[in-house]
């Protein structure tokens, strides 16, 4: 039982800052999901922007049940949690329901769920829990086998949906964590030159529509009608924006269906924010972005723990990867993955995952020990 | 606060997540504040829109206004290659069209086998019944061009004189290219804006020039008369074996053509797969020595001269002759025979002898005035001028050789229209075959109107001629078998002997039979002219019973009157041609 003078500390030592931070990009998100799906004065636009508020709201609620839980109470079950992880992406696999082509959705009650969001989440508490153990020794190649083999059940898994966006997100994340955590430098390059050896090996287990989008990223005018069309047209988009934008409603990019209406609202949304606003605006939500991500370093910073301190990291880069990947596909620095941009993008599995795991972040800080 | 001893690890994390932010941000700037002017062009480039509109061709009609040419909307089905090869949809798509298409599915695999090409035509100007299934079956890959096909509801029916335009829509045979000016539709401009799935954007459509229709034009001809025409020249090709025939039908009292027909011919339709021989308009396009209807021309010559007289006799020789040291025989011989009766019998020895009467240089001025040796001016392409030399270059006997339509070479309109002249009073006709031209609006923006060329004989030389010619078709006459019923008919057999090298054939003549009806007030004048008939014929065997057949019909479909004048004929028509002869001036008139 939660006791009134606990709640009371709790929000007290919350940082509010990055509460507001988190406020400001829903916000923007809910205005450019209307602005990405508006057409014409005369024209209903679509009720996607009603749908992500009730998200944006769903989203808070979970971040503040996650934030009065101990973080040290999912350490306790992390290894429940993350068989319960593996057994949703095995259902996905086995009863999914296909869009496009991918199995990555699972249909509780009429309500439908990205079983990969919960994964991601399930995993980075298994890691912690694994990795943060006072006498974990993270110089020994076992403990770094294990770590890397709690993160390849369910990156394979994932890859499997397909949904390799999602998947790649979890390696960055375990190397971070291990980096962390104490391994080696030498280990770490080790490892880093060894991937460098197996990448041009993965092209063969890629599918055509991946090798298309690679091939897409090298050489956006290869195919600018086809598979380079998204690419190329977002580029426009983010070029024309100029400095301050054509203004809210004003982007042609999108209204004209250059940006394809499938996307503009979730995956490309980022192109519709810098088309209207131009580099001001866009700069300025990058600029919240890396606020949000400076407050979860300081929150590995101050952690009470080493299990603490790697939740508190492996969210941070987690995070770090969707924004990342996400903007760089937007202006054309990296292939085309559908990763959607975190509080910002349209989409409810996504929202809330994103939400706890800033509440996990938030649930490390709030029982941080002053020094 | 951090220290970096404990914490050095996070802040190299730290770091390494701004140092990537970094890199964005400034990519952002570079694509926001950069060079804008190359991406503001391209995205007016993907967005600028320009599209040619495209008008249908101007209709071909009879003076009915029955299509003999028309537009149909009509689609071409195109392949993607790149498209459906890539995914593998290669069989799946070939078979199916090669289904629908009744085509051969190799030929259509090897089409879509070409990974490399974005474009490829399966099957052009597919019409609706062909391109609607394949359009339902929505085979990927698989899209359609709209566009329109020339088509000739009369397909074979009057092909000479429609012609037909290829495939770029210009007119390259007939009316089709004689008139392609009127024909062509000017293609209309539109220019705006797309959006991203290619569709215009209404609003901001920026010109817009709306494509010009061609115009219809209307034939003098009448696909009833034609109808007619071509079935008996049909039945006589066939009865006689001959190697081509033609024949034309045409109003005296204007000039203006109401039937023409040509064969071999071919069907407009499949024009490709003709030959040129089949394309080849013979009426106008091919020349020929007339033989004994010829005579009608220097006997006319002679009548008007006032040097012989109906009733003169002349001694023929008993079909035996020498001029100019060189023989010249009557293909039945003769002892005397009237002037009428030379014309009736047909004795070459006879109209020899008037010719001579007449010399040279005058039966030369009237052969020019008939408009023998000149082109008639008629409103379609390919036409010959006939052969007719200057007397200079004459030879002794060539004046014998002329009077009976050797030496001479004519189109069959030529000839046909020294008969309607000798008909008409004595004005030679331009021959029309264009009646009027309709914008898409429903104007009119050209008449065609009757045009006198000149008048070679006098009004009483012509009534004697017709009297004379009538005889022909009576008993005893070489153009018997030409009379029909309930009219008297007027005309002239002619059997030439083909030339070949160095002499005349004896197994190849062309036969013809040139006249019009009804005597008394000639209404109808038609030509008929079999190329080789076999077994050997003569003009008044095989091409008098085709214009018996023929005028008859046309008689009763016109509702000519026997003897008096019908009133069909369109009244303002008549009137023109009237009042154009009130105004010609009698210099032109040969009356010395």
């Amino acid at each position: 039982m939660i006791k009134w003078g606990e709640i009371k500390a709790v929000l007290w030592r919350l940082d509010w800052w990055m509460v507001l931070v988190i406020m400001a990009l829903m916000g923007a998100g809910i205005a450019f999901i209307y602005s990405a799906c508006y057409r014409h004065d005369d024209l209903p636009v679509s009720l996607l922007y009603q749908k992500q508020i009730v998200w944006c709201g769903v989203g808070f609620g979970f971040f503040l049940t996650v934030l009065f839980v101990d973080y040290r109470r999912l350490g306790e079950n992390a290894l429940w949690l993350y068989l319960v992880g593996l057994v949703l992406l095995l259902l996905v696999l086995l009863v999914g329901k296909k869009v496009y082509g991918a199995y990555r959705w699972l249909s509780f009650f009429g309500i439908q769920v990205q079983p990969s969001e919960f994964a991601k989440l399930s995993t980075l508490v298994a890691l912690a829990a694994y990795l943060g153990r006072p006498d974990r020794d993270v110089r020994r190649m076992e403990t770094i086998a294990v770590a890397l083999g709690i993160m390849l059940v369910p990156f394979l898994l994932i890859l499997k949906e397909p949904d390799l966006g999602t998947a790649m997100v979890l390696v960055p994340m375990v190397f971070g964590m291990l980096f962390v955590a104490g391994m080696p430098m030498r280990i770490l390059l080790f490892l880093l030159f060894l991937g460098m050896l197996v990448l041009p090996v993965s092209w063969l287990v890629l599918s055509p529509y991946q090798k298309d989008r690679l091939m897409v990223f090298v050489d956006p005018d290869r195919d600018p009608l086809g598979a380079g069309w998204n690419m190329v047209q977002s580029i426009i988009a983010v070029g024309s924006g100029g400095v301050t934008g054509k203004g809210f409603l004003q982007g042609t990019q999108n209204i004209l269906g250059f940006l394809p209406r499938t996307v503009a609202p979730t995956d490309f949304i980022y192109s519709v924010i810098a088309e209207e606003t131009g580099f001001v605006g866009s700069m300025v939500i990058m600029g919240l972005y890396v606020l949000l991500l400076s407050f979860c370093i300081r929150a590995a910073g101050a952690a009470r723990d080493r299990f603490g301190r790697l939740l508190a990291v492996g969210a941070a880069i987690m995070m770090c990867c969707h924004v990342f990947v996400n903007l760089a596909m937007t202006v054309g620095l990296m292939p085309i993955t559908g990763l959607p941009l975190p509080l910002i993008s349209y989409g409810g599995s996504f929202m809330v995952g994103t939400m706890i795991s800033l509440g996990i972040v938030q649930s490390v800080y709030v029982r941080r020990v002053e020094r | 606060m951090m220290t970096f001893r404990r914490h050095w690890r996070i802040l190299l994390i730290a770091c390494v997540i701004g140092a990537a932010f970094t890199g964005l941000g400034v990519r952002l700037a570079f694509l926001h504040l950069g060079d804008n002017e190359a991406l503001l062009d391209r995205i007016n480039r993907t967005r600028h829109l320009e599209q040619t509109i495209v008008a249908g061709r101007g209709r071909v009609l009879d003076r009915n206004g029955v299509p003999l040419a028309m537009d149909l909307a009509v689609k071409n089905i195109c392949v993607d290659p790149k498209v459906i090869s890539e995914k593998g949809f290669v069989p799946f798509v070939g078979r199916n069209l090669a289904r629908v298409l009744q085509e051969d599915p190799e030929v259509v695999l090897d089409r879509l086998n070409r990974p490399d090409r974005r474009f490829e035509y399966v099957r052009k100007f597919a019409p609706s019944e062909v391109s609607e299934p394949v359009a339902k079956m929505q085979l990927p890959g698989v899209f359609f061009e709209e566009t329109t096909k020339r088509y000739y509801p009369q397909n074979s029916l009057m092909c000479h004189v429609v012609g037909f335009s290829n495939m770029e829509g210009v007119g390259s045979a007939g009316i089709e290219q004689r008139l392609n000016g009127y024909l062509r539709s000017t293609p209309g401009l539109r220019v705006g804006e797309r959006d991203g799935r290619h569709r215009e954007i209404y609003g901001r459509r920026s010109l817009e020039i709306d494509p010009l229709e061609g115009a219809d034009v209307f034939l003098t001809l009448d696909m009833t008369i034609q109808h007619l025409l071509e079935k008996s020249m049909t039945q006589a090709m066939e009865q006689h074996q001959a190697k081509g025939a033609w024949a034309i039908v045409q109003r005296v009292r204007t000039g203006e053509i109401l039937a023409m027909a040509s064969y071999p011919n071919y069907d407009l339709n499949e024009y490709s797969k003709s030959t040129p021989e089949q394309r080849r308009n013979r009426n106008i396009g091919y020349v020929y020595e007339p033989g004994s209807t010829f005579k009608v021309a220097v006997i006319a010559a002679a009548l008007n001269e006032g040097l012989v007289a109906p009733e003169d006799i002349i001694d023929c020789e008993n079909g035996h002759w020498f001029y100019g040291n060189r023989p010249l025989r009557d293909f039945h011989a003769y002892g005397k025979l009237s002037v009428a009766d030379v014309i009736k019998k047909s004795s070459n020895i006879g109209a020899a002898k008037v010719a001579v009467k007449l010399g040279p240089k005058a039966l030369q001025r009237y052969l020019h005035e008939f408009g023998i040796g000149r082109r008639t001016g008629v409103d379609l392409p390919g036409e010959e001028s006939g052969i007719l030399h200057p007397t200079e270059k004459w030879s002794a006997i060539s004046i014998t050789r002329i009077a009976m339509g050797h030496e001479v070479a004519v189109t069959a309109l030529q000839m046909l229209n020294v008969m309607s002249a000798i008909a008409n009073d004595g004005f030679l006709m331009r021959p029309l075959i264009l009646s009027r031209v309709q914008d898409s609006g429903g104007r009119t923006i050209f008449q065609a109107e009757p045009e006198v060329r000149g008048r070679p004989i006098r009004e009483e030389t012509s009534h004697t001629m017709k009297e004379i010619l009538a005889h022909v078709t009576e008993k005893g006459g070489t153009g018997t078998k030409a009379a029909f019923e309930g009219y008297r008919v007027a005309g002239k057999t002619g059997t030439a002997q083909k030339p070949v090298r160095g002499g005349y054939s004896d197994s190849a003549n062309i036969a013809s039979f040139v006249g019009f009806f009804p005597v008394e007030n000639p209404e109808v004048a038609m030509i008929v002219v079999v190329d080789e008939p076999q077994p050997l014929h003569t003009g008044g065997q095989v091409s008098a019973p085709v214009f018996s057949a023929i005028g008859g019909q046309v008689a009763r479909y016109l509702g000519t009157r026997p003897g008096e004048w019908s009133g069909l004929m369109d009244g303002m028509m008549a009137n023109r041609a009237t009042s154009r002869r009130d105004e010609l001036d009698f210099a032109n008139v040969l009356t010395d």
